[in-house]
C-alpha cells in the first residue's frame, strides 16, 4: 500500500463523489467536479461542453436514475454500509490490482513487454489511429543515477528524431510530463528481439534461411545508419527487433554517436556496448578506433551467434573475454562452410583495418546468395503464454468500458493512486465520447428499446456516480445496433 | 479516344466540388478544353501532405495499373506548381456517402444498394485478383456515374499481397493515416496481433457499407474508436436496421417516448437475402466470410436483371451534369456555376 497519506486523500475522494452520487441533492460537489472537468476537456482540445449544462444533466439524471424503478440494475443493489466499507485499505489494495486503463496523452498503456537498464517498455495504443505503440519510460530520479544518463537520453532521443529507415526504430513520438519526471518516448511496435527468439530456438540458433533474412535487413539499416554518419556502436542480437512483418529494427541507440558533418573520418573514442560484442581494438584498451569498422565487428558476432548458436569469444569475466577478443583467436565449428566462414572471417578480422567494410559484405557471395530452404522456420516467441502477442491493452480497455468502473481514481503504472488533482484525461474523454454517443444513438433512432434507453441516457451519471459503466448500452444484451456472436 | 494532356493549362477549374485526404485535397469540376468535355480535377496540396505524400504516389501508382470497369480510372496525372493534379471522369452522382448525405438519410433504397454492392463486389474481386487489399472500403470511396455506374476509388491506403515476389498468405502491415476509415476495418486488421489478415479484411469492409448505404451511416459511428474496436473484438456484429433487427419492447412498440426513431426505419424491411449478406460479410472469422467472387454468386444479385436502373433508383438525385443544365444553358457562365457550389448544392464529401 502507498502509504497513509494516499489512503486518506482516497478515502476522501470517495465520501465526496459518493455523497454527491447518492444524494442527489448537494449541487456544490458536482459542479466542483464538473467545472474541472470542462477545464481538462479544453486542454485536450475536446469539444468544449457548457459546465453550467453539463451540471443540470448531471443533477437531473441522479434523479432519472432514481425512477428507474424495476430496472436490472447495478444501481439498486448497493447500500452506503457496503459502499462505505469499500474504503477498506485491503480493499483498495485489491482494486489497484486490476486492470485498470491509464492514458497517457492520446495514449493508452499497456503491459510491460521488457525492462532495460534505462526503464521500462511498455505497449501502448494510439487511441485515435488504433496504431499498436511500443514506450520507452525514462523516470528521472533513476537517470540521475547513471553517469551520463541524462545525456544519454537526450542524445538518443536527437539521433532518433533525424532517422528515417525500414530497419532502424522510428520515434513517434515524445511526451514529457514534468509532474510525474517522466519522459515517455513512443516507439514503433515490435514483438521481441531476435535475442529472445534464439533463446527459445532449438540449438539457439536459426536456420540459415531465416538467419540470412535477418541479415541481410541488418546490413540494409546498417548502410543507412553509417551513410547518416551514425555508428551503433551496440549490435547485438538482443537490440535488433522484429515486427509483426518481421522487419527487422535496430534499436537502441543509447550509446550511438553521431559523426560531425565535417569529421575527417569515423574515429571514436568511446565505446560502452555489451562485452561480448566488443572488437579487438576496445578490448586491448585503444585510445581511439575506428568507428564503422566496431559495428561491423559486432554485427560479424551477431551473425557468428545466431548460425552457431555460441559466441566466438567467451571467458568466465570481463577480463578474461577482454583477454580473449584482444587476442582475436577464435574458431567456426566446423559445420559452418564456406562462403559463410569466409564471411565471419572477413567481419572478425583483428585488424581494423583489414576487417571487411559494408561494401566487401554487401558483395559476398553469401550474402547474395540464395539461402539453402530448411524445412523449419523459429516463430517468434510467445509474449506471456500468447503466442499470437494480441494487444495487452485490450483487457485494459474492457474493463474500462465493461466492468464497473472505480471512483475516477487514476493510476500511475506502478498501479499507486494517483494524485487526484491530476487530470483525469481518460475520463473526460470518454465521458465526451459517451454524450456523443448518446446523441448519435438518439439521432440515428437507433435504440427502440426503453431500457436500453434509458440507461444511454443515464450513463453521464454513471460516469460521476459510485457504480461506473462507462457506456451502459453497451453491456445491455439488447444494443440493437449489434448482437453478440 | 479522347487524350488527356498533362498540361495544366489545358484544364479550366469551373468550380469547387469539395474536400477529400482530411481536407488536404480538392476535387474540382473542370472542363478540358481540347476534347471540351468535363472532368474531374483532384488537386493534392503536396506541401500540406508531408509525410502522407508517399500515399498519393501510392494511389497513383496503384490506380493507374488497374482497369476495370468499376474502377475510377485516371486519365492524367501531373505536377501543377506545388500540386499534383488527377483528372478523372467526372462521376455525376458523385460518392455514395453524398447521395446519403443529401438525399438519403435513411438509407439508400434496398435495389440501388443491391446494385451498387454488385459493382463494388465486382471491382473488389479484380482488386484482390491483382493482388491487393484495398483497406478502405466505404460509401464515400464509391462513386456514381451519371449512366448509374458505381466505381471504386482511394487506393492511396490498399496493400500489396504479393511481397518479394510472394503472395502472402496473411498480411501484418497496419494502414498509415487510416483514422478516417477505423470504422470499417475488420477486427483482425485491428488486432494488429501475428496472426494478421488477408483480403477477406476488405469482405468484412463491404458489410459496413451495407450497413451504411441501408442505414445512413456507418455502425459505429460517432463511437470513440477504442470502444469501437474493443466491440469489433469482442464480436458485436451490426446489422442493417429495419422491423427486425430493431427490438421491440412488450408492447410491440419500436421506440420509447424521447427516442424516435423514424417510422421509415421501423416499418421498412429489408429482405432476407440482403440481412443474410451482411451478415456473411461481417462473421467475425475470417475464413468463414466468402471471398468478392463467392458473393456475386448469391442469389440477391439475381434480382438485378429485373430491377429499374439505378439512375431510376437513386431519384430525386439528379447527376451533376442535369443540374448544371436545369440552372444554367452555358457552362460557361462562370458566375452561375459559383452560385451552384455556394448553394450547397454540390457541397459534400467527394473522398475519391
Amino acid at each position: 500500500m502507498a502509504g497513509n497519506g494516499n489512503s486518506l486523500t482516497m478515502s476522501e475522494k470517495i465520501c465526496n463523489t459518493n455523497s454527491s452520487a447518492e444524494s442527489v441533492a448537494p449541487a456544490t460537489p458536482e459542479t466542483e467536479l464538473v467545472n474541472r472537468v470542462f477545464s481538462v476537456e479544453s486542454d485536450e482540445e475536446l469539444k468544449p461542453i457548457d459546465p453550467v449544462e453539463n451540471a443540470k444533466i448531471w443533477i437531473s439524471d441522479g434523479h432519472g436514475a432514481k425512477e428507474l424503478d424495476g430496472m436490472d440494475d447495478d444501481l439498486e443493489n448497493v447500500n452506503i454500509l457496503q459502499f462505505f466499507h469499500r474504503v477498506d485499505s485491503d480493499q483498495i489494495i485489491y482494486q489497484t490490482k486490476k486492470k485498470r486503463l491509464k492514458l497517457i496523452g492520446k495514449y493508452v498503456m499497456g503491459d510491460l513487454l521488457g525492462e532495460g537498464s534505462y526503464g521500462k517498455v511498455k505497449e501502448m495504443l494510439d487511441s485515435e489511429s488504433l496504431c499498436r505503440r511500443a514506450v520507452k519510460i525514462f523516470k528521472e530520479k533513476k537517470l540521475r543515477r547513471i553517469p551520463n544518463g541524462e545525456q544519454n537520453v537526450e542524445k538518443e532521443i536527437s539521433l532518433l528524431r533525424k532517422l528515417r529507415h525500414q530497419n532502424v526504430i522510428r520515434l513517434i513520438d515524445e511526451l514529457r510530463v514534468p509532474e510525474k519526471k517522466k519522459l515517455y518516448l513512443i516507439l514503433e511496435f515490435c514483438v521481441g528481439s531476435l535475442q529472445v527468439m534464439l533463446e527459445s530456438a532449438p540449438g539457439k540458433k536459426l536456420p540459415a534461411k531465416q538467419a540470412h533474412c535477418y541479415f541481410t535487413q541488418l546490413l540494409d539499416g546498417l548502410e543507412y545508419l553509417h551513410g547518416a554518419r551514425v555508428v551503433h556502436k551496440d549490435i547485438k542480437p538482443g537490440n535488433l527487433l522484429l515486427t509483426l512483418e518481421e522487419v527487422l529494427k535496430i534499436s537502441d541507440f543509447g550509446v550511438a554517436e553521431r559523426f560531425n558533418m565535417f569529421a575527417k573520418d569515423d574515429t571514436c573514442f568511446i565505446g560502452q556496448g555489451s562485452p561480448a560484442f566488443q572488437p579487438p581494438e576496445i578490448a586491448n584498451g585503444a585510445e581511439s578506433f575506428p568507428g564503422f569498422k566496431f559495428d561491423i565487428w559486432s554485427s560479424g558476432v551477431t551473425l557468428y551467434n545466431v548460425m552457431t548458436g555460441q559466441y566466438p569469444f567467451e571467458g568466465d569475466n570481463i577480463f578474461r573475454l577482454f583477454e580473449n577478443i584482444g587476442k582475436g583467436d577464435f574458431t567456426i565449428p566446423s559445420e559452418i562452410e564456406d562462403p559463410l566462414r569466409d564471411l565471419l572471417l572477413g567481419m572478425l578480422r583483428k585488424n581494423p583495418v583489414e576487417r571487411f567494410n559494408l561494401q566487401q559484405i554487401r558483395q559476398h557471395s553469401w550474402v547474395n546468395m540464395k539461402p539453402p530452404p530448411s524445412d523449419y522456420k523459429v516463430p517468434i516467441p510467445p509474449l506471456k503464454n500468447d503466442q499470437w502477442h494480441n494487444m495487452t491493452v485490450f483487457p485494459y480497455l474492457i474493463d474500462y468500458y465493461y466492468e464497473d468502473y472505480g471512483n475516477g481514481v487514476t493510476y500511475d503504472e506502478d498501479g499507486n493512486v494517483a494524485n487526484s488533482e491530476k487530470p483525469q484525461y481518460f475520463t473526460e474523454r470518454e465521458l465526451n465520447a459517451a454524450t456523443d454517443q448518446d446523441k448519435q444513438l438518439v439521432a440515428e433512432q437507433v435504440n427502440g428499446n426503453k431500457q436500453a434507453n434509458q440507461s444511454t441516457s443515464s450513463s453521464s451519471i454513471r460516469r460521476s456516480g459510485r457504480k461506473k459503466r462507462p457506456i451502459t448500452c453497451m453491456t445491455v444484451r439488447n444494443f440493437s445496433m449489434c448482437k453478440q456472436s | 479516344m479522347i487524350n488527356f494532356n498533362i498540361n495544366f493549362n489545358d484544364y479550366k477549374i469551373i468550380s469547387s466540388l469539395g474536400q477529400c485526404f482530411e481536407g488536404r485535397a480538392t476535387v474540382n469540376l473542370a472542363k478540358h478544353h481540347p476534347s471540351n468535355s468535363l472532368v474531374a480535377l483532384k488537386k493534392f496540396n503536396m506541401d500540406k501532405l508531408k509525410e502522407d505524400s508517399s500515399l498519393v504516389d501510392l494511389e497513383i501508382i496503384i490506380t493507374k495499373q488497374l482497369q476495370h470497369p468499376h474502377i475510377l480510372p485516371y486519365l492524367a496525372t501531373f505536377v501543377h506548381g506545388p500540386e499534383v493534379c488527377v483528372v478523372s471522369p467526372l462521376m455525376a452522382y458523385g460518392s455514395c456517402r453524398d447521395l446519403l448525405n443529401n438525399h438519403f438519410n435513411e438509407g439508400l433504397p434496398e435495389q440501388a444498394i443491391v446494385i451498387v454492392l454488385r459493382d463494388l463486389l465486382d471491382a473488389l474481386s479484380y482488386v484482390h485478383r491483382k493482388g491487393y487489399i484495398h483497406r478502405a472500403i466505404r460509401a464515400s470511396h464509391i462513386l456514381v456515374s451519371s449512366a448509374g455506374r458505381a466505381c471504386l476509388t482511394g487506393f492511396r491506403y490498399a496493400c500489396p499481397i504479393v511481397i518479394n515476389g510472394r503472395w502472402q498468405k496473411t498480411i501484418h502491415s497496419f494502414p498509415s493515416s487510416t483514422k478516417a476509415n477505423l470504422n470499417w476495418l475488420s477486427p483482425e486488421l485491428l488486432e494488429q496481433n501475428l496472426i494478421g489478415y488477408n483480403e477477406k479484411s476488405d469482405i468484412y469492409s463491404v458489410g459496413m457499407v451495407i450497413c451504411e448505404l441501408g442505414n445512413g451511416s456507418e455502425p459505429f459511428a460517432g463511437m470513440s474508436s477504442t470502444l469501437m474496436l474493443t466491440e469489433k473484438v469482442r464480436g458485436c456484429t451490426p446489422q442493417l436496421l429495419d422491423c427486425s433487427t430493431i427490438p421491440r419492447d412488450l408492447n410491440g412498440d419500436c421506440s420509447s417516448g424521447d427516442c424516435d426513431i423514424s417510422p421509415k426505419i421501423i416499418h421498412r424491411r429489408f429482405s432476407e437475402d440482403s440481412h443474410q449478406v451482411t451478415a456473411l460479410c461481417l462473421n467475425r472469422e475470417p475464413y468463414d466470410r466468402p471471398s468478392a467472387v463467392q458473393l456475386l454468386t448469391h442469389p440477391i444479385f439475381k434480382t438485378i436483371r429485373k430491377s429499374l436502373p439505378l439512375t431510376d433508383l437513386l431519384k430525386p438525385a439528379l447527376p451533376l451534369s442535369d443540374r448544371v443544365a436545369l440552372n444554367s444553358d452555358d457552362l460557361e457562365d462562370m458566375d452561375s456555376l459559383n452560385n451552384f457550389s455556394n448553394l450547397e448544392i454540390f457541397s459534400c464529401e467527394w473522398d475519391f
